[in-house]
This record gives structure tokens, C-alpha cells and sequence, in this order.
């Protein structure tokens, strides 16, 4: 992050001596701000100035790796607390949790619940990344150890929730090659912990009583020079774990304290206990307000399909639309011979037509065409959307594939439908309404008229 | 060192807005701090819940909703129940049944249903009008007028008829006025301030600033709601210090998750327990982004929605 | 960024008005203007006494309470060369729109004014000049590193002090004038805050012409990152100048009314 002048000027050593070649300590400032200048153009600097300022340009927040393989997974590097300021870049994981406090037959029920959720959704895959294997107070090594094997044989990274540092650097031995996250140093233990993780080569996880006191510990591991860290925020309550979560990251962000600059764990699954509508909503908070790993009781396609809508939205970079693959996609069971819709390949147009021509009931072939992830006008009004394109992807793309030849092209391009009726032969082009909630009644209408 | 904490101190706070009458009044805004925020300061009023009901009574509805209104054969029965539900803090009465394209219920006739649900629950009531401009236009300003000293929230005036629906419940009629736009945060702003110049105070204008079901386009809403809240309290943008109402159940119950019976998508589950998921999941980061005020239907969605804004508050 | 803060220039006693208002205590004139420039998007207003060398003290509070009783604490630029006075207005104001600002102080006669808002919490608006203009940008910078130090030692936030690069008449002096705008746009890189007379370019010019050189300054200004000016509100070209840059530099949200907010 660059520094302004300001903050340059409060190192300098403000003689105005002109070694510099400026004629003020101000100018330099000024001038190293903009990059003009290099700071060791001036041999009056303190290495205390230097240390601050090459530590105040590093990224406020580290990039953390997890995982191994396939499942190696990048937590935090963000640089801004809300998406429109630039785009945020790593997004949320989810982890299930297991306990040695559960009976072995609802752990191995949960432990082959994670890998149910397994979907596409708009070229992304959506599954549970992690699992959490936490040790319950009074657990041994050797149980605690089963369960780790057991949920490393998901396949999924784990997060290791164990605080006994020789049960920790048992279970290590049997998943390290997984770069598992070792969620167990405090105040009582870091040292011993930090050593355990750093041995291994994972990522160490930290928590503590209360902030000042997660800051302190940080600061001594950090001291210590272990800077593979990340941060678990979770409190006794859903109120103070909100408040430590939003804090650590707003200082690492805003107020520029690096001590804090790590991905965070939220432990859903211990604020909702079994209430699981309530670990819906906080699934749902917790995305949404700086949790980078997101440890969940459980995982089924009601929790997941809102939760990995969300979490795709609001990682996407709002620089870049969201795009859906071009193609012909079948609606309320649609064959060869069933009618067909063509729109852009831009994510929302997708979303709304198709969900309105769900609602519709009618049999579709909705074809997306290829306009560059823009919507309907913009697409068009770049050319991407045009005659020529919506023919040509037509004559290659579905002519072989349906029978149909009766088309719906969006209303706000009817001006269109000559064109396409010249450079189709065969084709018949009927022009939708312009706005998407008006197709249920538009389809109602046709079926009315026998024109379906 | 100890951990040097920097709470975000605005010289500005959004608006306090009262719906409803007597005891069960309720106030929305407040605020002069971001959503949820309590360790920076003062949260003002928590956020508030609403059950919405319609003047169809139940469309397509999951077995856990059609229980919950077993035996209500009118809209005032229905209302009667909803308020009782665990969680709401005021009643949402739609009338898409008003719409021209659909039931075109006759102005008269949603009148009659409006008068009969106000009499029957004391909660706050907010009326959604049929969804259609032309419609609402002559719609909302009779039902500002039919309920005039119960001090609803009229949802909602658009661009299109702002002056029309404004001027009737926010002057005629003082009630409040719910201020609409899609996801558009200019045009957010250009509302409130021609509804003001209309002469309706500020203090009576709640914006439905627009939303999405989680998933779909969910990150446009995002951004104008985290726009809208910076811009009210950092930049102290005073036409844009109207708290939020969001309508979540009526986006989150139309897309197909909600909607695909357990037979048309078998390893999906339940299609109830889908429709709440997404009801709750959608409510709450829509009450991250900011909203003061989130409508639902469902009584499980109801009470965890506001369970979790007392958890947080 | 936060909105261009435009200071309201127009209670000033070389106003012969208000300059009988002051010396009668007729509070009418005063509060007329008043309200039109707030009416037309002031959000500081200036008082400026005169010297008031013998009644300062008793007149600024006077002013203070007067525009602050009826204009819901409206924020107030104290112009004095009579400090006393400041500080007897400061102890009379209400902070709660804004700090009061403290106009001027300079890097020589005047730099114990930077003391003075140090010492009660309040903005300073520093002049980038010595004995004299200076006469070039190493110059007027040194000057504000002398006043931010000042400013500092006495643990002021660098922000607090409004650094005025002195915006000079461009008939005389045109080939200044592109000077001014580079020391603006210095004083921004730093992160600092800048204001001043920018209505002093057009002094000289025919009436009809002044409007339109001032838009045209603050949009230049504006793009080298001033962040307020001490000018008259009730100019419309130049305020609406003014609401248009403050969008483009995205500090405002646009609505389709924007000029009338």
C-alpha cells in the first residue's frame, strides 16, 4: 500500500539540508510519494524510518495457502472491506464439523454427508472444502487420531480444532502431507504449538480469550517468526464473535495493523449449537462479513444452494460479469421439437429469463448465445449480439441439435427479427416483450392462442 | 502493546421512522453506525421483521406454511395469525391480486380486504401494492386514505407514479411512504429527493431500494446498499439517510430452488426446508448490507431471522 | 473523498452593510446574508470582524451566537487579525457541524495563529506564504513544511490545517497562475487538506467574466485536488460548477437533481 507524503514526511528527519537534491524535506516527501524519488536518497533516515515505512508498503493483509493439490486453497490477501471499492479475491470456505464427542456412527454419517453437495454452478464447483475435526475436552490421541483419519479420508483439507499439543503433533503425523490448518495455540500454548505447526509446514491457527488478547499472541508468534497464521475469531457469543471478526479485518484493512493482516476461522457450528436454521443465517453473515473459513454443522442442499449463490456473487469481481457457458439449455422438460428462446450469455439476463420461463411451466429451449458476458442493449450496441453472431451460432450450434424453428428473441433488440429472418431461411422470429417479468403472461397468452 | 481499536465515528445517523400506532409501534433507523455494528456505537433501533400475507391468501404454499394458517378462510383471519407468529414485528398485506395481467382484483374489492386485515391486527401494517404502475397509482393512494391515522408504510412509489402515491400517504394522508427503485442507487437518491420536494418530510420515507435472492445478481445489491449506508453516514448524505425495507420472501419464493417440487429434484430434499434456506440465508445479508426492515413468510424463517437480530443487536 | 467544503465569504465588514451591522449590532443585515449562502450550499460560513481592535472579543461572541442560534450551529470560519477575539468567539462555539476554523495564520507575523488552533481544537487555514508572495513552489512548500511542523508540534492532525496556496489576480500575474494549481496538487499528494480565495484570479475582471473564470479555476482546482475555497455561494455558475466536479470526483452520489441539493 503507498504511503502519502504525510506520512513519509513524519520520518524524515526535517533539516531541510538539501542532500537530496530537494530543497525541503516536504518536496522529498512529495516526491517519494509519487515515486519520483527513492527513499534512500536521503542519508538522514532512521533504519527505525525504514523498517516502518518498507513494513507499512507490504499487503495489508497475507495471502495464506491451505490444502494440498486439488484441495489447496488460498484464505485472505484482500485488500478492501467492501466489494464495490475493488473486488474482493478469496473467497469464503466451508468446513463441517466432527467431534470426538460424537458417537463414531453419527461422525462417520457426518463424514459421508460432506461430499452429497457436489454441483456446477455457472462454471464453478460447489462442495464443502474442509472438514473440522475438533478434539473434545478429555478426548485421547488415539481417539482423536481415528477421527482425523476418518475425515482425512474425504479427501477434503482439514482444520485440526485441538488445543493438547502431543495429541496435536500425533494427529499431525497422520495428515500432514494434506498441508491440514492446526487450529490450537492461545496464550497458554503458542510457543509450543507454533513449533508443532512450523515442524509440520501448516498453517497455525490462533485464538484467544478476547481480542487484546489475540493481538498479543499474534504479536508473539509473529516475534517469533511465524508469520503462517490464521485467525479464529469466534467468541462465547454470536454478538462478540461479529464484533472480533469485523475488527480484526477492518484493522488490518483501514487502520492498517498488520498484527491483525491474517484469514480468519469463524466456528459457526459452536454459536448456532443444533439450531440449524440459525446456522443458515449466520452461514449467510459470515460470508458476507470476513469470515474465511466458515466451520458449519452440516451441509445439504438446502443450506447449500443459497449459501454458494451468495458466496459466487459476492466474489465476483464487479470488473468482470459473471458469464454462463453459451449453448442450448432444456426448461420444464423440453425436447427437440419444443420452442425456443435466445438471450446473452450475461449471468443475471440468464437468471431472470430462465427463472421466469421456469415459472411459465411451458417446455423452452433457452439458447444462450455468446455476447461477451453483456447484457441485452450492451451487448448488441457492442455488436456482439447481432444478426450475423445469433445466425451463426445458431446454424452451428442448434440447427443439428432440435427441430424447432420457431425463435423468441428479447424485445429490446425486435429490430432483429427482419434480419434474422433473411439470414435464416426457414425460421420463424417472434419477438418477446422487453421486460422478463412480462414472459409468464406472454407465454400464457401464446399457449391461449394455440400458438405453441 | 495492546490492541488499538478505531471505531468508525459518524457525524451523521440515519433517520428514524415510525410505522404504526399504540403499543405495538414500531420504529426502524436510527443508526450511526454500519449494520450491526454495536462496538463502534449506537445501533439505534434493531432491525425489524415482517410476515407478508396476500390478498390471494396461500399460492403453492410448503406443508409447514399451510399449517401454520390451517382454517383461515380471509385475508383478516390470516392476518390475525400472522401476527401472532414468533418473531414479527409488524404485518405485510400484499396485493398482487390487484394486478391487471393476473386476479385485476377490483379497486373496491382490495379496499375491502385492506380495511378488513387493518381492524383485525394492531401490529404495524405495511401495504404492498399489485406490482403494477398504472394500477398502484390509483390503488395505493385509496388504501393511504382508507387507513388514514394507522400510520402505514405504503409500499411502493416508483419513478413512474411517485407523484401520485407520494403525494396521498406521505401529505393527504400521512402515512409513510416507501420510496422504490431496482438496484440503482442514483436513482435510489433521485426518489428521495423528489419525494421530498414533493413536500413529503424526510422522517416519512422508508426506501425499498431493490433486491435479488441469494445467487442471482445478489452482489448489485450488495454494493447499493453498502454504497447507500456510506454515502448516508461518511459522507453524511442527507437524502440518503432514509432507512431500507427489503421484500425478501417475494424474490426468494419465486426462483426455482423455492419453487421445484422433491420429485422434479430429488437430491435437492425438501423443497420447504430449500425455501426457507433461502429465505434466511437471502434476509440475512440483506440485513448485513443494511436493510432496517426485512419482509418473510415463512413462521421458521420468521423466528430465526429474528432471533439472530437480537443474538447480534 | 468527502465533498468540497465551500466557505461562504460574504459576512465580511468590507461589505459597507455589514460592516454598519457589525458596528451597530444589527443582527438583520448579517443574518439575510447569512441565510442566503447557506440557502445556495455554504456549509462554513466566514465572519470576519476587521480588526475590531478594542470590542473583538465582546463582537465575535456576539456574531458567534448570533449565526449559531439561528442557523442550527452552523459551522464559522473567525477572521480576525485580532486573536483575542478568536478565542473568545471559540469559547462560545458549538462544535457540533464542525470544528471552527481559524483564518489565518501564516509562516511568519501570523504563525502563532497555528498555536492558537493547536490549543482549542480547531482548523487553521495556513497561508503558504512568508513576508510577502513567494516566488515559486520550493518556496511556498518550505513555508508549509514550516507550519505543518508548527502545527504538529503542538499536536494538531496534519488535516486540521487547510493549506492556502494563495490563489493570485491573473490580470498581472497569468503566468502564475499554472504555478498555483501545481502547488495545489502538491499540497494534495501529501495528503493534506487546501482552501483560499480562489475568487482573488478574476479580480479586476469585468463583472460578467468573473463567474465564469472562477468555474473554470475551481473545476481546475478541484481536479488538482483543493478541497474547499473561501468564496461567495451565491454565485450560481460557479456553485453549480462546483456540484458537478464534486460528482466526477465521485464524492457525491449523482441524482438527476444534484444542482438543487
Amino acid at each position: 500500500m503507498a504511503l502519502n507524503g504525510i506520512q513519509i514526511f513524519k520520518l524524515t528527519p526535517k533539516k531541510n539540508c538539501k542532500e537530496c537534491g530537494c530543497p525541503t524535506c516536504m518536496a522529498f516527501s512529495m516526491k517519494v510519494a509519487q515515486g519520483a524519488l527513492e527513499l534512500s536518497k536521503c542519508p538522514y533516515m532512521s533504519q527505525e524510518a525504514l523498517d516502518s515505512l518498507s513494513e507499512a508498503t507490504a499487503p495489508p493483509m497475507k495471502s495464506i495457502k491451505v490444502g494440498a493439490g486439488d484441495n489447496e486453497y488460498t484464505l485472505g490477501g484482500e485488500t478492501v472491506l467492501y466489494r464495490h471499492e475493488k473486488t474482493f479475491v478469496s473467497k469464503t470456505r466451508y468446513a463441517v464439523s466432527v467431534c470426538t464427542d460424537m458417537a463414531d456412527d453419527a461422525a462417520e454419517a457426518k463424514l459421508a454427508e460432506v461430499s452429497k453437495v457436489d454441483y456446477e454452478r455457472i462454471g464453478e464447483q460447489m462442495k464443502v472444502e474442509m472438514v473440522y475435526v475438533n478434539c473434545g475436552s478429555g478426548a485421547s490421541a488415539d481417539k482423536y487420531v481415528e477421527l482425523v483419519k476418518k475425515a482425512a479420508a474425504t479427501g477434503r483439507t482439514l482444520v485440526l480444532g485441538v488445543k493438547d499439543v502431543e495429541i496435536a503433533k500425533a494427529a499431525l503425523e497422520v495428515c500432514k502431507d494434506g498441508k491440514p490448518v492446526l487450529n490450537g495455540a492461545d496464550a497458554s500454548n503458542y510457543a509450543e504449538m507454533s513449533k508443532v505447526a512450523t515442524d509440520a509446514g501448516v498453517v497455525l491457527g490462533v485464538s484467544g480469550a478476547n481480542l487484546d488478547e489475540l493481538y498479543d499472541t499474534v504479536a508473539a508468534l509473529e516475534k517469533s517468526g511465524n508469520k503462517n497464521l490464521v485467525l479464529d475469531t469466534t467468541g462465547a457469543t454470536i454478538k462478540e464473535t461479529f464484533a472480533n471478526t469485523v475488527e480484526v479485518r477492518r484493522a488490518a484493512l483501514k487502520n492498517e495493523d498488520r498484527t491483525f493482516g491474517y484469514p480468519s476461522i469463524v466456528n459457526v457450528s459452536r454459536l448456532a449449537r443444533d439450531d440449524r436454521h440459525m446456522a443458515q443465517a449466520l452461514a449467510s453473515v459470515f460470508t458476507m462479513k470476513y469470515g474465511s473459513i466458515v466451520v458449519l454443522p452440516g451441509m445439504d442442499y438446502a443450506d447449500a444452494l443459497p449459501l454458494y449463490g451468495l458466496r459466487q456473487n459476492l466474489f465476483t469481481d464487479p470488473q468482470k460479469p459473471m458469464k454462463v457457458a453459451p449453448g442450448v439449455y432444456p426448461l420444464n422438460g423440453a425436447d427437440e421439437n419444443s420452442i425456443i428462446v435466445t438471450t446473452v450469455d450475461f449471468a443475471l439476463t440468464y437468471f431472470v429469463v430462465s427463472g421466469e420461463l421456469e415459472r411459465s411451466g411451458v417446455p423452452i429451449n433457452l439458447v444462450i448465445n455468446d455476447a461477451g458476458g453483456l447484457s441485452v442493449l450492451t451487448s448488441w450496441a457492442a455488436g456482439k449480439f447481432s444478426s450475423g453472431s445469433i445466425a451463426k451460432f445458431f446454424k452451428e450450434e442448434v440447427e443439428g441439435k432440435l427441430k424447432c424453428r420457431k425463435m423468441i428473441i428479447p424485445g429490446k433488440v425486435a429490430v432483429l427479427k427482419g434480419d434474422l429472418e433473411s439470414k435464416l431461411p426457414g425460421w420463424e422470429i417472434i419477438v418477446a416483450p422487453r421486460e422478463a417479468v412480462e414472459l409468464v403472461k406472454f407465454f400464457k397468452d401464446m399457449q391461449a392462442n394455440g400458438e405453441l | 502493546m495492546p490492541f488499538n481499536r478505531k471505531p468508525q465515528k459518524f457525524n451523521a445517523s440515519i433517520r428514524e421512522v415510525e410505522i404504526g400506532v399504540g403499543e405495538k409501534a414500531i420504529k426502524i433507523g436510527g443508526e450511526n453506525v454500519f449494520p450491526f455494528y454495536t462496538f463502534d456505537g449506537d445501533l439505534g433501533n434493531t432491525p425489524k421483521v415482517g410476515v407478508e400475507i396476500s390478498d390471494l391468501g396461500l399460492d403453492n404454499p410448503v406443508p409447514g406454511i399451510s399449517a401454520y394458517y390451517e382454517g383461515c378462510t380471509t385475508a383478516a383471519e390470516m392476518a390475525k395469525k400472522a401476527a401472532e407468529m414468533e418473531g414479527a414485528d409488524f404485518l405485510a398485506l400484499s396485493l398482487e391480486g390487484g394486478d391487471p395481467n393476473g386476479a385485476n382484483k377490483s379497486v373496491d374489492e382490495l379496499i375491502a380486504v385492506v380495511k378488513e386485515v387493518a381492524e383485525a391486527v394492531d401490529l404495524p401494517l405495511v401495504v404492498e401494492g399489485s406490482k403494477n404502475v398504472e394500477k398502484d397509482s390509483e390503488l395505493l393512494p385509496k388504501v393511504a386514505e382508507a387507513l388514514q391515522g394507522k400510520n402505514v408504510l405504503i409500499l411502493s412509489a416508483k419513478e413512474e407514479n411517485y407523484k401520485a402515491i407520494g403525494a396521498a400517504a406521505g401529505l393527504a394522508y400521512n402515512q409513510k411512504v416507501g420510496a422504490e427503485s431496482a438496484v440503482d442507487i442514483n436513482l435510489a437518491k433521485q426518489l428521495n429527493v423528489v419525494t421530498t420536494q414533493l413536500g413529503v418530510k424526510p422522517e416519512s420515507i422508508v426506501m425499498n431500494v431493490g433486491t435479488a435472492t441469494a445467487g442471482y445478481g445478489y452482489e448489485y445489491v450488495v454494493s447499493t446498499m453498502d454504497r447507500i449506508k456510506a454515502a448516508a453516514l461518511s459522507q453524511s448524505d442527507a437524502t440518503l439517510q432514509m432507512p431500507i425495507i427489503t421484500p425478501v420472501s417475494a424474490e426468494t419464493w419465486g426462483v426455482k430452488e423455492s419453487i421445484s417440487e422433491e420429485a422434479d429434484a430429488p437430491e435437492w430434499g425438501s423443497r420447504e426446508e430449500r425455501a426457507i434456506a433461502m429465505e434466511i440465508e437471502t434476509a440475512a445479508a440483506d440485513l448485513m448490507a443494511g436493510s432496517n426492515a426485512v419482509i418473510l413468510r415463512h413462521p421458521q424463517s420468521v423466528a430465526t431471522i429474528a432471533k439472530m437480530i437480537k443474538e447480534l443487536a | 473523498m468527502s465533498k468540497f467544503i465551500v466557505i461562504g465569504e460574504r459576512i465580511s465588514v468590507t461589505a459597507p452593510s455589514i460592516n454598519r451591522a457589525f458596528a451597530e449590532k444589527d443582527p438583520e443585515p448579517i443574518l439575510a446574508r447569512a441565510k442566503q449562502q447557506l440557502e445556495a450550499g455554504a456549509y462554513y460560513l466566514d465572519v470576519n470582524i476587521g480588526p475590531a481592535e478594542s470590542n473583538g472579543e465582546e463582537l465575535m461572541q456576539w456574531a458567534v451566537k448570533l449565526l449559531q442560534g439561528e442557523f442550527d450551529n452552523v459551522p464559522l470560519a473567525l477572521d480576525t487579525a485580532n486573536m483575542k477575539a478568536i478565542e473568545a468567539g471559540i469559547a462560545v462555539y458549538n462544535r457540533a457541524k464542525g470544528k471552527p476554523i481559524v483564518n489565518s495564520a501564516d509562516a511568519s507575523g501570523r504563525i502563532e495563529y497555528v498555536d492558537l488552533a493547536a490549543a482549542n481544537d480547531a482548523i487553521v487555514i495556513a497561508l503558504c506564504n512568508g513576508d510577502g508572495i513567494a516566488k515559486d513552489n520550493d518556496e511556498r512548500m518550505a513555508y508549509c513544511q514550516t507550519l505543518l511542523e508548527r502545527g504538529m508540534e503542538h499536536g494538531m492532525e496534519p488535516t486540521d490545517l487547510w493549506f492556502d496556496p494563495l490563489f493570485l489576480v491573473t490580470k498581472g500575474m497569468q503566468d502564475k497562475q499554472m504555478d498555483i494549481l501545481e502547488c495545489i496538487k502538491m499540497i494534495s499528494d501529501m495528503g493534506l487538506n487546501s482552501t483560499g480565495g480562489l475568487s482573488n484570479n478574476s479580480n479586476g475582471m469585468p463583472k460578467h467574466i468573473r463567474p465564469i473564470m472562477d468555474s473554470a479555476m475551481v473545476a481546475m482546482a478541484m481536479m488538482q485536488g483543493l478541497t474547499s475555497a473561501i468564496v461567495n455561494p451565491n454565485d450560481l455558475r460557479l456553485m453549480e460548477t462546483i456540484k458537478s466536479c464534486d460528482v466526477i470526483k465521485n464524492n457525491t452520489l449523482y441524482a438527476d437533481s444534484y444542482l438543487e441539493l
